[in-house]
């Protein structure tokens, strides 16, 4: 495997990108057989090791191929099954998999593979709307399960999951919610952190943005300042990084990329060098990407390299709406607008 | 997954690592099995206590383990408390009732068997915290980004009325040592420098050693941007502190950027500085507005989602309007307009009023509509010293471009130099830089096109009001469709093309 011409530092000279571009191609099908194998490797050391998060492994996988257009390979009807075993009767909130605890991060995976499959029909979605209004605090913040973690991803998971399950108006406070997370925002680059006072970070800056988008608030965001802290995360190998001096890696890749597609900022980095990067980030021969070009794939990078290819406009891939990170036409299907701001 | 290195294997050791983690993951699957049923059942034992800790100690981010250690710590201290009440009563006895509990312990050992003494419940209860605190640390020590592990750390201070926040303040320097970006460590300092009441000052002091150390620090330069504005408040809110403080962190975020002009810490640092201040507060600020008698078109610096609450009127003299249902004139609402009919006489004065606010108006002279209008940049006030130091910077980026006339970052400081000290008398010089810049950093060329359009924007705007055709005519100095501060120009007849 030669990546070598892809981690070339480069001065951003376009002179010599097309050949570059030509050369590597999408590996459309191996990714689909590596995400189709994912679920059925119940004795692989990483799928058992990682059955915590299993939720959200299987909303990465579903979510990848649908955008994909291949979402036929997953047995649909044993999916439902798996997700609807995992509501807690009590709580009403989704647990990762069997045996453990409903969480925040988990309940939103679950509503979003039901909403790709539609079939919130096969679940109690009031108890979950239950759940969630449960967990946010006076302050507007939010835990994220019984235990007391306080963080804005719990905010966007919670706004995101009402959003999709139609009942944001009238559950929680969202007017709370949204001063909570732009308590969040730094005054020295516009980004925001995952709790007052935190340094802003890619990640949470998603968060944070995408519940703005979620809200129709973007006009809090001071987008100049936000914006070209974002767009100074591309490096010149074109991937880009989640905070100021660090490694560039696929997933930051898609939370900068859609934060700055939501403000409608994509031209300010280059779409080019990042559609390069991440293509560099394929394993060429087991399928899947990696966080970083020669790295180890997994089912989670995977999801963001194709997520980010599709918002860059690559061919073959359904789009993605980059608020929700699932494909545009199940958003549209189920008649939710996330705002998306225009250069002014 | 981060950071995992793919590497060629022989067949063997393939073959070998396969066997370990047949191993590894039948013991997971055990252990996991065992915890469940035990907790189903209600055994919120030491045992199970114990078998938590070799999961986590693999895997700090499995939550729901973490959460089972939480129930049985809940339910030890509970029975300790309860035995506590028992002892104030009548302490002789009761201690001694509950031996076996806490003696049973063995993930912490029988120590305090060796002095023969019985510990205290709340020796008991101590040692049930430190237990956990001890884990958490192992934990981290596994993986410091898990937020798991910092979060059971918080949730076991919390339980504990008599936690050493001073012993975590230490353990906080420790970690910063070994990972000076970890913005874990950093967010809990900041958790427990509340809980310690550690003063500004000493945190302040903390953080200009760190970036003595390291200049390339962002999680450093962060810290100290919260504290400056609280220790050293901006009473006119125009810059983010006093200006006495400004001008040294200016002098010292140059010298780090210039030590290494290709690491972007300070670079950031540097143009919060050069920036003004408190944007987030900022209350709404009327940009422009006119006034027929039918209608009213308002424009403001910033968006705002809800005019009702600016408590807008027109008043002249004695007399009072209430503008009110604004609608948005629009997408980034920042522009908005309201019907009404309110008779305006040209030859009185008018104002408008917001939310305490009062603005002169003028009287339009094609249609004798009365307006207000103010450009977006507004020189800030600067001191003769400050003045001083920012020409002094700009002299020493210009002094630097010479050697390196592609540094990016001395670049663009240099342009924000030029507009912090004279917007208008650098306006050619600092787009100049902006276009050099899309050469020298073209990944970025689309950004500094939009600046660009900004500030040039900005020089029209300003220089309108002594244009002879304001305001009926405002040329336009931009050729695309969409144009950044379009807002302002509602107290224009005509937007024209400049040539």
């Amino acid at each position: 495997m030669d990546f070598t011409t892809f981690v070339k530092p480069s001065n951003g000279g376009a002179s010599s990108e097309n050949e570059n571009e030509t050369t590597k191609k999408l590996e459309f099908w191996k990714h689909v057989e590596y995400i189709e194998n994912h679920g059925k490797q119940e004795d692989d050391y990483e799928y058992c090791m990682t059955e915590f998060l299993r939720m959200s492994g299987i909303y990465w996988g579903v979510t990848a191929l649908d955008i994909m257009g291949q979402l036929d390979r997953l047995d649909r009807k044993s999916i439902i099954e798996f997700v609807k075993r995992c509501q807690c009767p009590n709580s009403g909130g989704f647990s990762p998999c069997e045996g453990h605890d409903p969480h925040m991060l988990y309940t939103l995976s679950a509503v979003q593979i039901l909403c790709t499959y539609d079939a919130l029909d096969e679940i109690d979605c009031e108890a979950v709307v239950r759940y969630v209004v449960g967990l946010q605090q006076p302050d507007g913040s939010f835990f994220g399960d019984k235990w007391g973690e306080v963080d804005t991803r719990f905010s966007f998971c919670a706004v995101a999951t009402l959003t999709l399950l139609q009942r944001l108006e009238g559950s929680i406070d969202v007017e709370k919610a949204v001063k909570f997370v732009m308590s969040c925002c730094n005054q020295t680059d516009g980004g925001f952190g995952s709790k007052p006072g935190a340094e802003s970070h890619a990640g949470l800056i998603y968060c944070c943005v995408g519940l703005l988008s979620l809200t129709q608030r973007l006009h809090l965001l001071d987008v100049d300042k936000l914006g070209w802290w974002l767009c100074e995360r591309q490096l010149p190998t074109g991937g880009l990084n989640g905070r100021p001096e660090k490694l560039p890696d696929v997933c930051y890749s898609w939370w900068v990329l859609s934060s700055l597609t939501i403000m409608g900022r994509l031209h300010w980095i280059s779409s080019e060098k990042l559609q390069q990067f991440i293509l560099s980030c394929q394993d060429l021969e087991t399928g899947g990407f990696s966080d970083r070009t020669g790295n180890m794939p997994d089912i989670f990078h995977t999801l963001f390299g194709i997520g980010g290819l599709s918002l860059l406009g690559h061919s073959n891939l359904k789009l993605i709406n980059p608020t929700l990170c699932m494909p545009q036409y199940i958003i549209d299907r189920l008649g939710i607008k996330p705002q998306r701001l225009t250069l002014a | 997954m981060h950071g995992r290195v793919k590497v060629r294997t022989t067949e063997e050791e393939r073959e070998r690592k396969k066997k370990e983690q047949v191993l590894k993951m039948r013991a997971y699957r055990a252990a996991m099995t065992r915890l469940q049923k035990k907790r189903s059942a209600g055994e919120l034992d030491d045992e199970l206590l114990s078998l938590t800790v070799n999961l986590l100690q693999r895997n700090p981010d499995i939550g729901t383990v973490w959460n089972i250690r939480r129930e049985c710590v809940l339910m030890k201290v509970a029975q300790l408390q309860e035995s506590k009440e028992k002892e104030d009563q009548g302490p002789a006895t009761i201690a001694g009732e509950h031996k076996d509990e806490g003696d049973g312990d063995k993930a912490d050992g029988d120590r305090e068997k060796v002095d023969g003494s019985k510990p205290t419940v709340e020796q008991q209860l101590q040692r049930i915290y430190t237990t956990e605190l001890d884990l958490t640390e192992q934990c981290l020590m596994v993986n410091p980004k898990s937020y798991c592990a910092w979060h059971h750390r918080c949730w076991t201070l919390e339980q504990n009325p008599l936690a050493d926040w001073e012993r975590e303040l230490f353990l906080c320097n420790k970690y910063l040592k070994y990972d000076e970006r970890n913005f874990h460590t950093w967010d809990y300092r900041r958790y427990v420098c509340a809980k310690a009441a550690v003063p500004q000052q000493q945190e302040l002091d903390f953080c200009t050693d760190k970036i003595k150390v390291n200049f390339s620090n962002y999680s450093s330069w962060h810290h100290r941007s919260l504290l400056l504005p609280q220790l050293y408040p901006n009473e006119q809110q125009d810059r983010p502190m006093s200006e006495h403080k400004l001008k040294e962190e200016l002098e010292m975020v140059m010298t780090a950027a210039f030590t290494d002009p290709n690491d972007s810490s300070a670079w950031f640092y540097q143009r919060w500085l050069l920036g003004s201040g408190a944007q987030l507060d900022e209350k709404p600020t009327v940009a422009a507005f006119r006034c027929w008698p039918q209608k009213a078109q308002l424009a403001l610096k910033k968006p705002c989602a809800d005019l009702s609450q600016l408590k807008l009127q027109l008043t002249s003299g004695e007399q009072a309007w209430q503008l009110e249902s604004w609608t948005p004139g629009n997408e980034e609402k920042t522009q908005w307009q309201c019907n009404h009919s309110i008779e305006i006489n040209a030859s009185l004065e008018y104002a408008l009023e917001m939310q305490g606010q009062r603005f002169k108006l003028a009287v339009q002279p094609s249609d004798k509509s009365i307006y207000y209008f103010v450009p977006p940049v507004a020189a800030a006030s600067c001191s003769s010293e400050l003045l001083a130091e920012l020409q002094s910077q700009l002299q020493s980026c210009c002094d630097l471009l010479e050697y390196e006339p592609d540094s990016k970052w001395t670049l663009l400081t240099s342009a924000l130099l030029m507009r912090a000290i004279d917007p208008m008398q650098y306006h050619e010089q600092s787009l100049a830089n902006l276009i050099k810049l899309q050469q020298v950093d073209a990944l970025r060329k689309g950004y500094y096109e939009d600046l660009a359009r900004r500030w040039t924007m900005e020089e029209a705007l300003t220089k309108w009001p002594e244009s002879a055709q304001f305001p009926q005519v405002f040329e336009l100095p931009l050729k695309t469709p969409k144009t950044p501060y379009s807002q302002y120009l509602i107290v224009a007849d005509t937007v024209q093309q400049a040539e």
